[in-house]
């Protein structure tokens, strides 16, 4: 299998990060082209190449982008880089090994919708990759890339980089405006119909790292060059990544709709110590697990994972082989949802922690039957009943693991006499 | 929110509705059972407490009425068997970090905690395996609020009203998941003077009012609805008051009443905490130059003193006197050939005033003083020989040969002393600052018997 290099292009050059370097790998070639056109042409460009979200949801970043007004009196572009999902590191990769393949993507995603100013929001723990990108801003603004002209162009963008305090849902994109805009990380109240996101009162896109990452191929290569690659539905290339009980574990950037399985032999080197696969959990830990079995038959594309009831993610894979137990990878799992529940609705806040101390009781093999079926029923409350997604994705893991591996939680189970 | 008429059937019942009218309020006004504990109509909706989830066609979640538009045909059911479930199972969430300490909480009695429990709990305990979190117990979080981060159901209430109403963003939420909590800024505390209304506010017994809390038991109380008198506002109020058996009628707290047109749903807490004054330092007795002496007798002295008044008697008027009582007064005073005078800006207090619900009038019927032309100046104090006093803070300043002061609290001396029945122990009209006509109910029958100003004026006139 071969890897597609669109985002990764300049990942494995020495020293990409500088601005020198990056030059000379062809940065900012594509904002000439860009600001030969019009916003709206770029918008119908972007709408065109069905470029989808890359930070998990998978929505379509052209529909995003016409929801925002054609004279706004203030807008803002917000870049979520607070990569917290468990088994996801692709967004660092970018913001270390290409900081300026970012910042041309910020450019033109940022005339393309008239706003001015933009917001990097990065998370906290993200110190080191923090300093990087901010040399290359630096770098940037001395060099008239950004800031009261771009390249010359007469058009200002200003960009920031905001640092979380570390929390997890802040990736949440509402609960991330919140957070930037000085208050508490909490998922706002969804719109009834289809309107921008609000950042200080102004119009907002918010749109995950790579997803900006990948604006400038697509203008240079034009939406057919891009729909050159993927399926019908998901087309182009994603970062997917690899961890767990893996040979090479790593970022690997490959067209959507290859084989699951395959993609875990050819880039990861198949499973550590030779032994046999028996679940991977597909994008992110929030994602359903799904059995070696289903892994199998799997594509990496939106359209096959939806079919096996789980879906895409961030598409960072985590691999486990036999040996690992079902039953302690859900308490792990879970000892970090009910840590991150940010706690505004009770469903969650609450639910979190009750689903966690039955595992572990399951664990302790302190529980019954009865507690499963308490489990599986607090995790049907937690499904479809919260402001935001955090809730259902939990619903959704537990299911999935108690319901795929009901053998294995059974054996953990007090044995009644 | 259009004016535009909209049908829609709730439990298969066509209702006409505002389209774009919250579902919440619709079913509200309609009677509809509709348990929350986030929403609230001053504060709006927050969305998180998720326990006014409705079935609605064609979703395929429950929704919640406090976010849901009402829209043209749309079909409602709160009464469905998932609906019952998702509000059980939320309950149950609830309880789970809730210390369940209802026989030695203030709340129990007015909680929707406990309220909703009856309604839709759970009677078969499933959470032993959550290990519950304890949180900290009996905060002085200042104002006169006590905190149990424990009770809390985090609905956010008091948080938004110090974000959105007085704006001084004391409170907020700390921690996350099942570890957040509410809590007052570091090293800071609630410092505004409309703090005690999310006692109020507060669905449950997390925020309690230390000045009330473990005084009674909610539902031996009474409540009665009045007028506050601390001002010329005229808020609407509950006086809540019980009498225990060997004891006087005692008020134990006010609360707010809803009124739009001028409080809302709060009163200040210089207004909440004005019961106290009624019970402290009170004239019970008739005292006649400091003799204390029989109300059967006191006629006989009255009469005696103003017949051997030659020069000209004046009576004072307290502003905050209903409007009946100062119609007697002045029918009295016609009786008496006296003149009738309310010196109004003596209660005019600048540092007491603000742009919300405090007036800096402090006189709760200044307009019933204009309304019925009592004069507020007296000229010829000179030729004064005797004042008769109706409780105005004035009298202190009139030096006559002869007093009569008519009086709730030992405040002044005098010749004769007569005391007099409180707002709180009588009942009449006011008018407020911006003209609305109010009327406040009795609401305390005191064993001490004092006759309200009309009483004894009827007792008075006969015997001139």
């Amino acid at each position: 299998m071969r890897e597609i290099k669109i985002v990764s292009k300049n990942f494995s050059v020495k020293d990409s990060h500088l601005l020198k370097t990056a030059l000379k790998n062809g940065a900012y070639e594509s904002i000439k082209e860009a600001f030969s056109k019009t916003p709206d042409e770029i918008i119908d460009i972007i709408t065109q190449s069905k470029l989808r979200g890359k930070g998990g949801g998978g929505a379509y970043t052209g529909k995003k982008w016409c929801l925002m007004p054609k004279n706004p009196e203030k807008s803002f572009l917000v870049v979520n880089c607070d990569e917290s999902e468990p088994g996801t590191f692709k967004d660092r990769y970018i913001i270390s090994k290409d900081p300026h393949l970012l910042i041309e993507g910020i450019i033109i995603s940022s005339y393309a919708i008239r706003a001015h100013d933009v917001y990097i929001y990065i998370r906290g723990e993200y110190y080191q990759f923090q300093k990087i990108l901010q040399n290359a801003i630096n770098e940037a603004y001395e060099k008239g890339i950004i800031g009261e002209k771009v390249m010359g162009h007469p058009y200002r963008i200003d960009i920031t980089i905001h640092r979380g305090a570390g929390a997890y849902i802040c990736g949440e994109k509402s609960a991330l405006l919140e957070s930037l805009e000085g208050k508490r990380g909490h998922p706002r109240l969804k719109p009834h119909s289809p309107q921008p996101e609000y950042l200080f009162g102004y119009p907002t896109v918010v749109n995950n790292v790579e997803t900006i990452a990948t604006v400038p191929y697509i203008i240079k290569n034009s939406a057919e060059g891009y729909l050159r690659y993927g399926t019908q539905n998901s087309p182009g290339t994603f970062l997917f990544a690899l961890s767990g009980h893996i040979n090479n574990p790593g970022v690997y950037e490959c067209e959507y709709g290859v084989s699951m399985m395959e993609y875990i032999e050819s880039f990861g080197g198949g499973i550590k110590g030779g032994k046999k696969l028996k679940a991977v959990i597909p994008g992110g830990a929030s994602t359903p697990v799904l059995t070696a079995d289903e892994v199998k038959k799997a594509r990496l594309d939106y359209d096959s994972l939806k079919k096996f009831g789980s879906s895409l993610g961030t598409g960072g894979m985590i691999v486990m082989d036999e040996d690992t137990s079902m039953v302690k990878a859900l308490k792990n799992l879970l000892d970090f949802y009910a840590r991150e529940s940010c706690g505004q609705c009770t469903p969650c806040r609450e639910g979190t922690g009750w689903v966690r101390d039955i595992v572990a009781s399951i664990l302790n093999k302190e529980a019954t039957m009865q507690d499963i079926e308490t489990l599986l029923d607090v995790s049907d409350t937690m499904n479809g009943k919260t402001i935001c997604v955090f809730a259902p994705a939990v619903s959704g893991v537990i299911n999935a693991f108690v319901n795929k591996f009901e053998d294995e939680f059974k054996s953990f189970l007090k044995s009644v006499k | 929110m259009s004016e535009k008429l909209v049908t829609v059937k709730i439990n298969d019942e066509e209702i006409k509705a505002k389209e774009g009218e919250l579902l919440i309020k619709l079913l509200k006004k309609e009677h509809m059972e509709v348990p929350y504990f986030c929403y609230h109509d001053a504060l709006g909706a927050d969305g998180n407490c998720r326990m006014c989830m409705v079935e609605i066609e064609g979703k395929k979640r429950p929704q919640i009425a406090c976010d849901t538009p009402v829209k043209e045909g749309m079909v409602v059911k709160t009464n469905s068997d998932m609906i019952k479930k998702v509000r059980k199972n939320i309950l149950e969430l609830e309880l789970i970090n809730h210390p369940i300490d209802c026989p030695v909480c203030d709340q129990a009695g007015e909680c929707r905690l406990q309220d909703y429990y009856m309604d839709y709990g759970v009677y078969e305990g499933r959470i032993d395996k959550a290990k519950k979190v304890h949180l900290q117990k009996h905060l002085d979080i200042g104002n006169n609020v006590i905190l149990d981060q424990e009770r809390c159901v985090l609905c956010q209430r008091c948080v938004r009203f110090t974000d959105n109403i007085t704006k001084t963003h004391e409170l907020g939420v700390i921690g996350r998941g099942n570890h957040s909590r509410i809590s007052t800024m570091p090293g800071k505390k609630l410092n505004n003077p409309y703090a005690m209304n999310i006692v109020e506010l507060c669905p449950v017994g997390a925020l309690t009012n230390k000045d009330f809390r473990f005084k009674q038991r909610v539902w031996f109380l009474k409540s009665t609805p009045a007028i506050c008198h601390g001002c010329a506002k005229g808020c609407n109020i509950y006086i809540d008051h019980n009498k225990e058996k060997y004891k006087d009628d005692t008020i134990y707290r006010i609360r707010a009443r809803v009124n739009h047109d001028i409080n809302g749903y709060f009163i200040c807490d210089e207004g909440r905490m004005s019961y106290k004054e009624l019970g402290i330092n009170r004239q019970y007795n008739a005292l006649l130059n400091s003799k204390t002496i029989d109300f059967g007798d006191v006629s006989k002295e009255f009469e005696k003193i103003i017949k051997e008044t030659k020069g000209d008697i004046l009576i004072l008027a307290d502003a905050n006197l209903y409007l009946e009582e100062l119609e007697a007064i002045k029918e009295f005073a016609k009786t008496l050939n006296a003149a009738v005078c309310s010196p109004l800006k003596i209660y005019i207090d600048e540092s007491f005033g603000d742009d919300w619900l405090k007036s800096k009038n402090r006189a709760a019927n200044a307009k019933g003083i204009q309304k019925l032309n009592i004069p507020q100046t007296y000229e010829d104090i000179e030729k004064l020989e005797l004042v008769i006093n109706f409780n105005h803070p004035a009298f202190k300043n009139f030096l006559t040969p002869k007093s009569i002061s008519f009086q709730t609290h030992k405040e002044f001396e005098a010749d004769l002393i007569l005391p007099i029945a409180a707002f709180s122990e009588t009942e009449g009209t006011l008018i407020n600052e911006d003209n609305i006509t109010q009327f406040s109910q009795r609401a305390i029958h005191s064993k001490q018997k004092i006759p309200n100003i009309i009483e004894w004026i009827e007792m008075l006139k006969d015997k001139k």
